[in-house]
């Protein structure tokens, strides 16, 4: 063989040597991995793994993604192409932390194959994209005793949420038995009997209530086995913990019930609210309800965990946008808490750990006193900006008059408190029973530690501010119900799954536009009103010019009222014109600032690398030159020299 | 280490970026280019997406560099062999293996100044929000990985022919190949033919998946390997080729 041809074989091998160790390397060296995201998106957090090592008996996962009809359908389906790559990535962590015990098969369920068939017998979703193609993105796990869990539908939307679905998934798989809770509301949170859609419809023509339950206790009953302890009950027994939501109006004995639970050693959540917006009772009822009433305070009292009397907690900076009446424009409100990782970093609790967007409405104030025995963790809380204010019931509905009682405060004010040690009881004398009822039995202090978690707001829980409809169905909408699992999760004990949370939601938004816009709508808000109060105020003199009225001054009167209008549409249209302006500057700041930058990343640094080439090579010319004339100058020396010499 | 004659061979080739026009035009063309493509007017832009990360940057990378590389690759060898420099070059006390590498980490060096000239995209997500600095980072390094394999890829090319726009050419459509390498449309085309492990023999070589994968934040060993093995060959194959055509 020539040399030149055994160099091109060489070549040849080489390059396939390569694409042959980059494929074994590509196996191999998968595993070796650091992850550098903030949210650590792609590691396993210690209660997944935890749970991944208390495995002991084999569990196959079966994956199953359409990538096919994925790459064949449309723009928009193909992003699901990401979303696979990262369920696939973790699932692989998954299995790379199970010490083999979990092992995982990707499917690709092509139409009319044995596959798509058990795609579709284990209940997965199905989206029929044409005639023939149909496509799945779900997953099943089972063991070997035949328990078999399904995820029917990864949503991309959903993707800070898969650890935990994925999680859940397996240990539901491993503990197939349930936990006992209990719950105890002023409000129907939990209907006695599901609801199915049909039997809804069927009520609803026939114009009967639908007493249909939470959304979150629907969501409950998948994890525990969900008791409703009713109004009236003596003894509160058989349940892991205790969930009690708007406590208020509960007899004497059913209070005294809840005392003795937790003098048990049970572990309780309290959601309290001074204003509680979903509860609004029957039709055309207009009073506030708020809750806890006078004889469950003296329950909280012993708890040392206090809820402030018609103040509330606000955040400028917290403050989210919506509507205070159907027909009003969206405005910044007050009473809206839109919390994220500034009031949750600060206690890094696990209830509230990778809990970055919930939803406050009219959270209370929360404040404890010290109760020996006893310590108080802050859950969640405003950031240092937030300060209470007070309103009264007529003001509740008017955002502008909630702006004007706040100001902005120093210290975070507190929604949520933890309360962890023994407690003392309320009923230190018991209570007098009824005629022919047993005696109960009184337990003055608790003997074991119990925890007593209270929410200052009852709403966020609810359907309204937790969930959203998708095309779906019901979706959550926040980290509302998160909150809530995690902290039934830290009361059944269940501390595994409660590390694994929301992850991937840290705010990245742009904070100096979000400041810029911020201050535009006020100023916005601030002109309407103006305009809003001279429209009023011409408005009364018309009327006032109207009933002085009579046979005599009509005509003057209505000239006068001409002139009142023509002044009104003057001012108004000087007004509008300032609005305008506000807006126009507003967003014109906000361009500015995008130019600015544009102009910074493609002309700037471009034209100093012109600069600087310009100026080297001036330079390096100036040098070259000045080189040269020296050497020609030693030259010119040497010849004379020559010259002499000769 | 690198040897003496390699350490002046390396600052040599890598200030004659300097001293000649085309330097400057490559630099301009990437900096104004990378910065027009992230701040383009659409609903895929930086500023319309209002988030603090540099994906919007990050996704043109590929796409820049498809064309850039292979206009500073293509003079490494093509124009040393078309004016006959590289017989003089060669008859320095240098050996074939230190120039090729002289050479490839002199424009690599190149190339990451040309990145380093984006800094100032790094202060507008900083100044905006609260980017992920570590997502960035990775990011950086991904991109500077990229543009190592795909300069080893230009440099076995410029080595292969003497005419700079052949080798232009070939590189380009090469890179490309690489690029889309792990892509549905080519994935499907290629299953068509062939079987399974061959579709994955093929996608595991895709350049963009690598950098994607390190681009997401997940910085692992086998992305490493990928492009560590894709320098090395290539420029194994570059050595080989210059000792083949030094005499022609």
């Amino acid at each position: 063989m020539s040399k030149r041809n055994e160099n091109y074989l060489k070549v040849i091998l080489g390059l396939f040597s390569m694409a042959f160790m980059i494929y074994i390397g590509s196996t191999l060296f998968k595993r070796a991995r650091i992850d550098f995201t903030e949210e650590n998106l792609y590691t396993l957090s210690q209660g997944t793994k935890s749970i991944l090592s208390k495995l002991d008996a084999p569990i196959k996962l079966k994956l199953y993604y359409s990538k096919t009809a994925a790459n064949k359908g449309s723009e928009g389906l193909r992003t699901f192409n990401n979303h696979f790559l990262y369920v696939q990535e973790l699932l692989r962590q998954y299995v790379g932390n199970s010490r083999n015990n979990l092992s995982l098969e990707v499917i690709d369920p092509r139409p009319d194959t044995p596959e798509e068939e058990d795609a579709t017998a284990y209940g997965l979703r199905k989206f029929n994209l044409t005639e023939t193609e149909r496509y799945f993105f779900g997953l099943v796990a089972e063991n070997e005793s035949g328990t078999e869990k399904i995820i029917e539908f990864f949503d991309p939307n959903q993707k800070d949420k898969l650890e935990y679905d994925l999680t859940k998934l397996i240990y539901t798989v491993l503990n197939p038995q349930k936990k006992n809770i209990g719950i105890l509301s002023s409000l129907d949170v939990i209907s006695d009997e599901a609801l199915s859609p049909y039997m809804a419809q069927i009520m609803k023509l026939q114009g009967r209530p639908i007493n249909d339950s939470w959304m979150i206790t629907k969501l409950l009953k998948e994890l525990y086995n969900v008791k409703k302890i009713e109004k009236e009950t003596d003894k509160i027994s058989g349940i892991d913990a205790l969930i009690i939501i708007h406590p208020k109006d509960f007899p004497e004995k059913t209070l005294f019930a809840v005392d003795q639970f937790v003098m048990n050693g049970g572990n309780l959540m309290v959601f309290v609210d001074p204003t509680a917006v979903v509860d609004r009772g029957e039709e055309g009822r207009r009073d506030v309800s708020s809750s806890p009433d006078s004889n469950f305070k003296k329950l909280m009292d012993k708890w040392g965990i206090e809820l402030k009397e018609k103040a509330y907690a606000g955040d400028k900076y917290l403050s989210g946008i919506g509507n205070s009446l159907p027909n009003m424009p969206p405005t910044r409100m007050l009473p809206l808490l839109e919390c994220d990782i500034r009031c949750t970093e600060m206690y890094s609790d696990n209830i509230t750990a990778g809990v970055n967007k919930s939803l406050f409405v009219f959270p209370g104030v929360l404040s404890t006193k010290e109760v020996d025995g006893v310590t108080y963790t802050p859950l969640m809380a405003t950031t240092k900006k937030g300060n209470s204010y007070t309103a009264m019931p007529f003001q509740l509905n008017n955002p502008q008059m909630l702006w004007s009682n706040f100001n902005e405060g120093t210290e975070p004010v507190v929604i949520a408190y933890k309360a962890i040690g023994k407690f003392k009881t309320a009923y230190p004398g018991g209570i007098k029973k009824e005629k022919k009822e047993k005696e109960l039995k009184l337990i003055k202090e608790s003997s074991k530690e119990s925890a007593v978690i209270v929410f200052s707001d009852v709403d966020f829980i609810n359907d309204q501010f937790a969930f959203k409809k998708t095309f779906l169905g019901q979706g959550v909408a926040n980290d509302n119900s998160s909150i809530f699992l995690n902290g039934v999760e830290a009361l059944t004990g269940d501390v595994d799954l409660m590390s694994v949370r929301s992850k991937g939601r840290i705010n990245r938004s742009f904070d100096v536009i979000n400041d810029i816009e911020f201050e535009a709508e006020k100023k916005t808000e601030d002109k309407v009103k103006e305009i809003n109060a001279s429209i009023k105020k011409v408005q009364s003199e018309l009327n006032q010019l109207g009933s002085q009225a009579n046979a005599g001054n009509i005509a003057l009167l209505q000239n006068e009222g001409l002139k009142k209008k023509k002044e009104l549409a003057k001012r108004i249209a000087v007004l509008k014109k300032e609005l305008r302006a506000v807006k126009r500057e507003g967003r014109e700041k906000i361009e500015s600032i995008g130019k600015m930058f544009q102009y910074i990343n493609t002309l700037l640094v471009p034209a100093l690398v012109v600069v600087f080439g310009v100026f080297y090579t001036r330079r390096r010319n100036h040098l070259v030159r000045g080189r040269r004339l020296k050497v020609e100058g030693k030259d010119k020396k040497n010849h004379k020299l020559m010259e002499v010499k000769a | 280490m690198m040897s003496k004659a390699t350490k002046h061979l390396f600052f040599k080739e890598f200030s004659s970026y300097f001293k000649t026009p085309l330097g400057y035009v490559f630099l301009v063309i990437f900096l104004f280019g990378i910065g027009y493509l992230t701040f383009e007017p659409g609903r895929g832009s930086f500023f319309y997406m209002r988030e603090a990360s540099m994906a919007s940057f990050f996704r043109y990378i590929p796409w820049m560099f498809l064309f850039l590389i292979p206009a500073v690759s293509m003079r490494l060898w093509s124009e040393e062999r078309k004016s006959g420099t590289i017989e003089l070059l060669l008859t320095m006390p240098v050996t074939v293996k230190e120039a090729v590498i002289a050479k490839f980490l002199a424009s690599w060096a190149f190339l990451g100044v040309a990145l380093a000239g984006t800094l100032p995209m790094i202060i507008t997500v900083i100044y905006l929000g609260n980017p992920d600095l570590g997502v960035i980072v990775l990011g950086y390094i991904a991109s500077f990985l990229m543009a190592g394999a795909l300069l080893a890829v230009g440099g076995f090319f410029s080595a292969l022919t003497k005419n700079q726009v052949i080798s232009f050419i070939l590189t380009v459509c090469t890179s490309f190949l690489l690029i889309m390498a792990g892509s549905p449309p080519i994935l499907e085309f290629i299953s068509a033919f062939s079987p399974r492990y061959f579709v994955d023999l093929f996608e595991a070589l895709s350049v963009l998946n690598h950098f994607e994968a390190i681009e997401r934040g997940v910085f692992s060993l086998s992305n490493l390997w990928f492009f560590g093995v894709m320098i090395t060959c290539w420029l194994y194959g570059n050595i080989i080729l210059v000792n083949e055509n030094k005499a022609n």
